[in-house]
């Protein structure tokens, strides 16, 4: 009797042995039905792995009150976009069709950007816009604002050169995204595009913060 | 009796290990309300890591023509879920339009899509190495692999 009782604990101990060696090494998800662990803010963690987030929040003040709101670490893009292979886009980087670009050249003009001094390059003062394009510090700012009563819009871009640089590093008739985003990383907290019409706001902007407001 | 006793002990042991090792990577947790006369309420809790061993049974040319069919977002998506996982608990997309509320984030190594509205609720939620390795089965299974 304590042989049979010996050799069914010995059976049951094999086993939970196999099962247990089963078991891959890896440390459980918490999720389900059990209460999930509260995870720690990675704000500071993020600040301190210097993680580069991009922010879009666009809030429209017209009657369903749409809001979106968008936070994306720099990182997972610039690793997502080499994967993603569609249409004019690949490994990272867009092509572009030269009868596209009405003969400009994009790399001329912008090496002529770089080397120039600092200041207003356009100004188109209109009757219903404001049309101003600007090397300001190692940014290229853009600013249209729209008079006419109206939309009364204004738009803001400030985008760095050196991103633009990275964008233009790709071969002929390329864009590299992939290097822009890598370049924007390198970038302190800016905002990049402001929108403000009489219904929409739309704000594009880059911290170490995982939270957009 | 003491006989019983071991043999219940050691059922109930593998029981435990076997219903850890299913449970090992979380659960996959859809639930959908409609709040309309008749409307379906779909509850469902499944274990992650049946949906991997799940995939083993599935007739090979019908992996292979589903990879085929989602051969180009596949590399997106697997890249995607690998750098989702790197990431602590964030809110990546948030909608409201209107009565409608949509939110898209990562929460304890889980990708949780909710959809709330007046007339329905929706509610996903998937480990996101469980999305990892469906992705990577199917890019295995698809054709000249």
């Amino acid at each position: 009797m304590f042989s049979a009782n010996r050799g069914l604990a010995m059976k049951t101990a094999l086993i939970s042995a196999m099962v247990l060696a089963l078991l891959p090494v890896r440390a459980p998800a918490q999720g389900g039905a059990a209460p999930a662990k509260p995870a720690p803010s990675r704000s500071s963690a993020a600040a301190e792995n210097a993680e580069r987030w991009l922010h879009v929040r666009v809030i429209s003040t017209d009657g369903r009150g749409e809001t979106v709101r968008v936070n994306l670490p720099l990182e997972l893009a610039e690793k997502v976009l080499p994967a993603v292979n569609h249409d004019r886009l690949h490994n990272g980087k867009v092509r572009i069709d030269p009868s596209e670009m009405n003969d400009v050249d994009l790399r001329a003009l912008m090496e002529a950007i770089r080397t120039a001094k600092e200041g207003q390059y356009v100004t188109v003062e209109g009757d219903d816009n404001h049309v101003r394009v600007a090397k300001e510090g190692n940014h290229l700012t853009i600013h249209v604002r729209d008079k006419s009563a109206s939309k009364k819009s204004q738009v803001e871009v400030k985008v760095p050169i050196k991103v633009i640089d990275a964008l233009l590093s790709a071969g002929k008739d390329e864009l590299d995204l992939v290097a822009a985003l890598h370049a924007l990383g390198a970038q302190g907290d800016t905002e990049l595009v402001s929108v403000q019409d009489s219904e929409n706001t739309v704000k594009v902007w880059l911290d170490s913060k995982n939270v957009a407001d | 009796m003491v006989l019983l006793a071991k043999a219940a002990l050691g059922l109930g042991g593998t029981l435990v290990l076997a219903g850890a090792y299913a449970f090992r990577d979380g659960l996959i947790r859809v639930d959908v309300d409609e709040y309309r006369a008749g409307g379906s309420h779909v509850h469902m809790w499944v274990p992650a890591a049946m949906v991997p061993m799940a995939m083993h049974f599935v007739p090979k040319h019908d992996l292979c023509d589903a990879a085929q069919h989602a051969r180009e977002v596949l590399p997106t998506i697997h890249a995607f879920a690998k750098e989702l996982k790197k990431l602590p608990n964030v809110d990546l997309i948030e909608m409201i339009d209107g009565g409608k509320h949509a939110q898209f984030r990562t929460r304890s190594g889980n990708l949780q899509v909710d959809v709330d509205s007046a007339d329905e609720h929706v509610h996903l939620r998937v480990p996101l190495s469980t999305l990892d390795d469906v992705v990577g089965q199917l890019e295995e299974s698809g054709p000249g692999v």
